[in-house]
């Protein structure tokens, strides 16, 4: 197509800078609708967490302070977040050592079942999720397991599974299988040649999927709320507790804290994060 | 030996026809534990909600159903009402915002769109709660720079429209990223033939971009409803007592405070009925 442009005639300019007065004045306000629009809401959330005493009709918070910040250095919020984080980081390791084997083996193995096997971990996206994970906690109940640490891993597995499977199968899809067959040639077997070649040139990718997996289950709410309350609290069940009392303030300041591992990923990362990663994020 | 015969047939031996018969099945052994933990924790409760939506007190009925008739069917509809508006101002406002992304690039643009992707759906649900309330940090705004009179109040952020509101905010950010993708992947000399016969933005996102991406933009579309139909938290953190409810909302009151959970699966079987509507119009549209 490019070669066949006739000489001396200007290629399109292909939304290279703005041309005129008008387009810098039309992009400036498309950033600045943007802007207000999705930042706006969140604004709010900071203004709360900020208002010590905020009464209507006052425009703006009468006081201003950091006392409701002061409360994630201690007591129930700090509590939230410790347990949420070890959940986090326990169910990142187990989604982590399970997927690796199922995932390396769809990529790899050309079985008849590989395709019915990935669709199961596409289940939990599938389907609503709230009357199967309701369903769940009926079961765990009966085992023993509704309000524990392990009940509440278990069900972020669950919806973890389907990320870190479905990522690391595309990521070791990704990774050339000449580099493999070159290993066994030279005489390495083959579990030694994935330890040894493919699972090193996967890392960035089982690395972005965990991070992936780790801020699902932060943020995870549904399962957390009917099998893991009251007595398994994390930051977004406490948020939902905190908000249901009318407690504005610590309800903010706990959706903002809930925020901050994305936007750290978002800011640090925006450049390496692929379409495909992104879009399970909008999933979240 | 059959490896064998194919390397001197000049046939490539795959690495995974090289494992040997201990190593494969030491693999498939530890592919087991995922397949587990998806079969226990959602495929054995998806089929117990199935069949406990036909049972009460041990018996199989239809009663369950007909409670979810009696006393939730206006929620169906309000809940296909609000998945419907807030698809229909996603895309309202994704289809055009996407289209003039492609034609006009902005770093900026992208970047704030990426935003919502990291807000987690409780978080959206709370914050759209403070900023939509009859007082919320909206109207504080408006008062602020003096656009509304002090004493009025924003009627419609408790209702459908509020919750769409909020659902939509959340859902524009996947669906702009899916867009854009397929936007793309529309090659550049159609639009530059577009511009040749004098189309404009307008023109080039409606005659040309959305006709070769329908396809893409039927799949973001699924993949919204389904997730506006059944969308839990947003609803929870925004709800309030009276009026009609999203279904979700009311399945999780039949179970956890009635404890009627032969009630609620039936409430999810409707849920999944309809997410199969959506996924099944799709599949056929696409067939066509």
């Amino acid at each position: 197509m490019e070669g066949r442009r006739a000489p001396g005639s200007k290629p399109q300019a292909r939304g290279r800078g703005p041309r005129g007065l008008g387009a810098i004045i039309g992009r400036t306000a498309l950033v600045a609708i943007l802007l207000a629009v999705i930042v706006g809401p969140l604004l709010g959330l900071v203004l709360w967490s900020v208002a010590e005493r905020w009464y209507w009709p006052a425009v703006f918070p009468q006081q201003i302070g950091t006392k409701y910040w002061a409360r994630i250095t201690q007591g129930d919020l700090l509590g939230a977040l410790t347990r949420g984080v070890s959940i986090a980081l326990v169910t990142t390791a187990a989604a982590l050592v399970t997927s690796v084997p199922i995932a390396y083996g769809a990529a790899r193995a050309r079985l008849p079942l590989g395709p019915v096997v990935l669709m199961l971990f596409l289940l939990p996206q599938a389907f609503p999720q709230l009357p199967v994970f309701a369903s769940a906690a009926v079961l765990f109940y009966r085992w023993n397991l509704a309000g524990t640490f392990l009940g509440v891993v278990l069900i972020h597995l669950v919806g973890g599974l389907v990320y870190s499977v479905w990522t690391m199968t595309a990521v070791f899809r990704a990774i050339g299988e000449e580099i493999e067959e070159a290993a066994i040639n030279l005489g390495a077997s083959f579990t030694r040649t994935f330890f040894r070649i493919t699972l090193p040139l996967a890392l960035p990718g089982v690395v972005a999927s965990s991070i992936l997996v780790f801020i699902y289950s932060l943020d995870e709410f549904t399962g957390t709320l009917l099998v893991g309350a009251p007595y398994v609290t994390t930051l977004p069940v406490y948020m939902y507790t905190a908000s249901l009392g009318y407690e504005l303030q610590i309800a903010s300041v706990t959706a903002l804290v809930l925020m901050i591992p994305g936007v750290v990923l978002l800011v640090a990362m925006e450049r390496f994060l692929r379409a495909e990663y992104l879009a399970f994020f909008g999933r979240l | 030996m059959k490896a064998l015969s194919a390397g001197a047939l000049g046939g490539r031996v795959r690495p995974v026809e090289r494992a040997r018969p201990l190593e494969q099945a030491l693999w498939w052994l530890a592919a087991l534990p995922a397949i587990a933990v998806i079969l226990i924790g959602f495929g054995f409760p998806l089929l117990q909600s199935l069949t406990a939506s036909f049972m009460r007190d041990g018996n199989w009925t239809l009663a369950n159903y007909e409670l979810v008739y009696r006393l939730y069917r206006q929620d169906v509809f309000y809940t296909v009402g609000v998945a419907a508006a807030g698809l229909l101002l996603t895309f309202g406002i994704g289809i055009p915002l996407s289209g003039h992304l492609r034609l006009r690039h902005s770093h900026v643009a992208e970047f704030l769109l990426k935003v919502p992707l990291f807000v987690p759906f409780v978080v959206v649900g709370h914050a759209m709660r403070v900023f939509l309330a009859p007082r919320g940090t909206l109207l504080s705004t408006l008062h602020a720079l003096g656009l509304v009179p002090a004493d009025t109040t924003l009627a419609f952020s408790e209702g459908w429209m509020g919750l769409a509101i909020a659902l939509a905010w959340k859902h524009l950010a996947l669906v702009v990223l899916l867009l854009m993708g397929a936007f793309r992947g529309v090659d550049e000399s159609y639009l530059e033939a577009a511009r040749g016969f004098g189309a404009g933005p307008i023109r080039q996102i409606w005659a040309v971009l959305v006709p070769m991406a329908a396809p893409s933009i039927g799949l973001a579309a699924v993949l919204s409803l389904t997730s506006m139909l059944a969308s839990f938290s947003i609803p929870l953190m925004m709800s309030r007592g009276s009026g009609p409810q999203m279904l979700m909302i009311d399945l999780y009151h039949r179970y956890g405070q009635h404890g009627d959970f032969g009630t609620a699966s039936a409430i999810g079987v409707v849920s999944y009925l309809l997410a199969a509507g959506a996924a099944y119009y799709y599949l056929r549209s696409v067939a066509k």
